[in-house]
């Protein structure tokens, strides 16, 4: 399929990769003062694939991102069939032949299919002029590989911006192999497939390995890593804590494994209820660009969680209910209906919305926690301000929320992930919002907080108020949440409470394959 | 829907916005003026528009690597006093061919700088060269502190007057550029400088050698800064070291009248050409409609503001249906 071995012309022979063994050995990594790995040792060998397990925020994507040469190392060191080596660049890693499917992929969305597989490595005519029949030749061949599992005519002409994110990863995919690479690490390459697309890969996957390239799978869906893994490798907090043949353990072991021995989820909720309290919000035939008819209730207190797979339009239900895009459909808050044009119109009503990206749509980075604190709640220290008063309450929501802080006074950028989440929180709580939206709000943060917040969500319920929470993993869905509504394809696929709030029922259904639940 | 369709017209062809805006102007520009195609009228108005467009090429190739280069007018200047200082009035043409490659070596040298402090250092595009247009200013400033100097007639002469087959010599310019360019856009790195402006990150990731293509936008500029001196050199005959000032706002608003997003990758260098041309024929206009010089930057501003404005409204209107 793939002829040109521009890189690395010795390793191919006889239709087969030579052998060889890439260590990552000690490997510490720091972002700012959050460590992102203390302690992450990985053995990539030839004809295998290795499964890079761990919860969110345990290391997986940074162990990566050092394979690739994307990060620079603060510690310890990598080896090539027990040599060091050294990849500053990612240029440096593609020279080794090492591809990356990259979590948050890495196309430029105004460029063309086929333009962004072959960037760096188009054909060229004389000249140096782009050869664009082969481009397009070269893509469709790429492209028959998925043949049969896009929902759209995928053409090596269309512009990347304009597919869906299933093809999109599809494509982040096909760009990795058209580097015809020795190693292939697939970060989370499968979040957005559906389950044909996963099956084809998994085809794919195998037959790259047969043909002796090594291939590490990043994920933390169980079922997937038993179907495809040689072996296993397993993060948490930043440390290797386990690795070994997948034939050999139990899914129960890895998520011992992952999971610290006194686990965040002792927060959850005891005896989690299906509760009696009326009804606070009723969403009625939700449409937008993304949704296409979502209706569902909450009671008030209720903990409800948005399960599904990232992209489903959980995001854009939750920026609707709170007047920040444009929908049509009836929302109605306790007893009257409400249309939001404006988030303003929201607050006032006691909507708080905690969004997913808290450095670009959180906070002011640079600016000091005190303001970040009482940015939506200014105006009720009134003219001329109570400055006085807005850091005495500043200081005490810190203190509810047993911020880890120098002062009030210095920026946001000092703090933690962890602690920055907990400004984004609490600048909402200071305004004791009635309904509480929350997008995916402990993405990237450490455990410990983790479990703080769950404690701290728990807390918020009893007292009344109601929460909305959508959350990219499964298990705080699971341990957290009275109800999870699964959104496939902008609808609700499944409603799971109860006893049919299990694993197995949310994965299925986040798969657009409802098995369970009330639907 | 009719206007969904415009819509996506435009997103997909962002040149065809120049194209609509040049035929209105043209149009006002031809009732006010029917002899402007005439072989003379056409060739007196392309040799004013010719520096600006060629600096407006320069600008769109840093704005579609993501950047913005302020210090063109300065490399304009620059090359201008040096030509009228050291060639003179009394040159000879070897003198003039000589200060000509010169001037093109100084003009890539400023790029260079630029592309040093941008690329290598990582500085801001628009306070790297905003500084330094105060530093080739201020050299332009040094090397003539009062306008004076010149070339040769003979040599301004032939700028001003040529018309091979009785089109413009601007004509046979504009369209070697624009066959550079298309060779350059079909070039791989044609693909870096989009990919570079569309997504810096996901081109590092890919292994596109991101500084280098970020450094070469500039020095680019500077060349195409250089060609634009040499041109209003041989235009206006001699030397002022203010001549280049007014003309960098100009070649920022041709790219965007052309369609060259300002935040990168969206774009090419036809649209822009055409933006130019557009912003010499509104120049025109205003002459010719009489209005008195008082009112002559208003207008014209006014004119710009509203173009500039017309996609937005487009879309606000589409927003509202």
């Amino acid at each position: 399929m793939i002829s040109s071995l521009a890189s690395f012309p010795m390793v191919f022979y006889k239709g087969r990769f030579m052998a060889l063994t890439l260590s990552a050995k000690q490997i510490v990594k720091r972002y700012g003062g959050v460590v992102a790995l203390s302690d992450g040792n990985l053995d990539i060998n030839t004809g295998e694939v290795v499964a890079l397990i761990g919860a969110n925020g345990s290391g997986k994507s940074t162990m990566s991102k050092v394979i690739d040469g994307v990060v620079t190392l603060d510690g310890g060191q990598l080896l090539l069939d027990g040599n060091p080596v050294n990849f500053s660049s990612p240029q440096a890693a593609k020279k080794m032949g090492i591809a990356t499917v990259f979590q948050e992929l890495s196309l430029i969305p105004q460029m063309s299919v086929a333009d962004n597989i072959w960037l760096t490595r188009e054909p060229l005519g004389p000249g140096g002029v782009v050869n664009r029949k082969d481009v397009f030749a070269k893509t469709n061949e790429l492209l028959s590989l998925f043949e049969g599992t896009f929902k759209t005519d995928l053409r090596p002409e269309v512009a990347v911006s304009e597919l869906p994110p299933d093809e999109k990863q599809i494509v982040e995919i096909l760009k990795a192999i058209s580097f015809n690479p020795h190693i292939l690490i697939l970060d989370e390459a499968t979040a957005s497939l559906d389950s044909r697309q996963v099956n084809r890969l998994f085809e794919l996957v195998t037959k790259w390995k047969e043909e002796g390239r090594a291939i590490v799978f990043v994920s933390h869906r169980m079922e997937e890593i038993f179907r495809i893994a040689d072996r296993y490798s397993v993060l948490r907090n930043g440390k290797t804590v386990g690795a070994g043949n997948i034939s050999e353990v139990t899914e129960k072991d890895l998520v011992k494994l992952m999971i610290d021995k006194d686990s965040v989820f002792s927060y959850s909720r005891t005896g989690k209820r299906i509760t009696e309290k009326p009804v606070c919000l009723e969403v009625k035939d939700l449409h937008s660009h993304i949704l296409h008819g979502v209706s569902f209730n909450v009671h008030e207190s209720e903990l409800v969680g948005l399960g599904g797979l990232q992209g489903q339009g959980q995001r854009d239900l939750l920026l609707s209910l709170f007047g920040d895009i444009p929908f049509t459909g009836g929302i109605q808050y306790n007893g009257k209906p409400v249309h939001f044009k404006h988030p303003r119109q929201a607050m006032k009503q006691g909507f708080a919305l905690v969004p997913g990206d808290r450095n670009r749509e959180g906070l002011l980075y640079i600016r000091s926690i005190l303001e970040n604190f009482q940015l939506p709640s200014w105006p009720r220290y009134g003219f001329p301000l109570k400055i006085g008063q807005a850091k005495k309450d500043a200081k005490k929501m810190g203190a509810s929320l047993n911020l880890k802080m120098a002062g009030l006074q210095e920026p946001v950028s000092s703090l933690s992930g962890g602690n920055a989440q907990k400004v984004v929180i609490g600048k909402w709580l200071m305004r004791q919002p009635g309904l509480l939206l929350l997008d995916d709000p402990t993405k990237g943060v450490d455990v410990g907080t983790k479990a703080e917040f769950y404690g701290l969500l728990t807390q918020l319920c009893n007292e009344g108020k109601t929460i909305l929470f959508y959350s990219s993993d499964d298990e705080e869905l699971l341990g957290l949440c009275d109800r999870v509504l699964v959104l496939h394809d902008g609808k609700i696929i499944s409603e799971l409470v109860g006893a049919a709030l299990t694993k197995e029922n949310l994965v299925s259904a986040s798969l657009g394959v409802a098995n369970g639940g009330v639907q | 829907m009719k206007g969904f369709a415009w819509g996506g017209l435009m997103s997909r062809y962002p040149a065809l916005f120049a194209l609509v805006l040049l035929v209105i102007a043209l149009s006002i520009n031809l009732i006010l003026q029917p002899n402007m195609f005439a072989s003379d009228t056409l060739n007196s108005n392309m040799r004013v528009f010719l520096p600006i467009i060629l600096l407006t090429v320069g600008q769109a190739i840093v704005m579609l690597g993501g950047g913005i280069d302020i210090s063109v007018g300065g490399i304009v200047s620059i090359v201008n006093t040096i030509l009228a200082t050291r060639v003179g009035l009394e040159g000879s043409a070897e003198a003039m061919w000589q200060y000509v490659a010169i001037s093109l070596l100084v003009g890539a040298l400023a790029g260079a700088i630029n592309g040093f402090f941008i690329s290598y250092l990582r500085l801001q595009p628009i306070i790297t060269t905003y500084a330094t247009s105060f530093l080739y200013a201020g050299f332009a400033l040094f090397i003539l502190p009062n306008p004076g100097g010149g070339i040769p007639a003979a040599i301004a002469q032939f700028y001003r007057t040529t018309i091979p087959i009785g089109i413009p010599l601007a004509f046979y310019v504009i369209a070697v550029v624009v066959m550079l360019w298309v060779y350059l856009r079909s070039t791989r790195y044609g693909g870096f400088l989009y990919a570079v402006g569309g997504n810096a990150e996901a081109a590092y990731k890919t292994a596109v050698p991101v500084s280098r293509v970020i450094f070469s936008t500039y020095v680019i500029s500077g060349l195409m800064a250089a060609f634009s001196g040499i041109a209003i050199t041989m235009l206006s005959g001699s030397g002022n070291a203010d001549i280049g000032s007014a003309m960098t706002l100009n070649s920022i608003t041709g790219v965007v009248i052309g369609g060259t997003a300002f935040s990168g990758g969206v774009g090419g260098v036809v649209g822009p050409i055409m933006g130019a041309i557009t912003l010499g024929i509104i120049q025109n206009i205003i002459s010719f409609a009489g209005i008195t010089t008082w009112w002559e930057t208003l207008a014209k501003a006014s004119i710009i503001v509203v173009a500039l404005a017309i996609p937005g409204i487009v879309n606000l209107f589409r927003r509202r249906e």
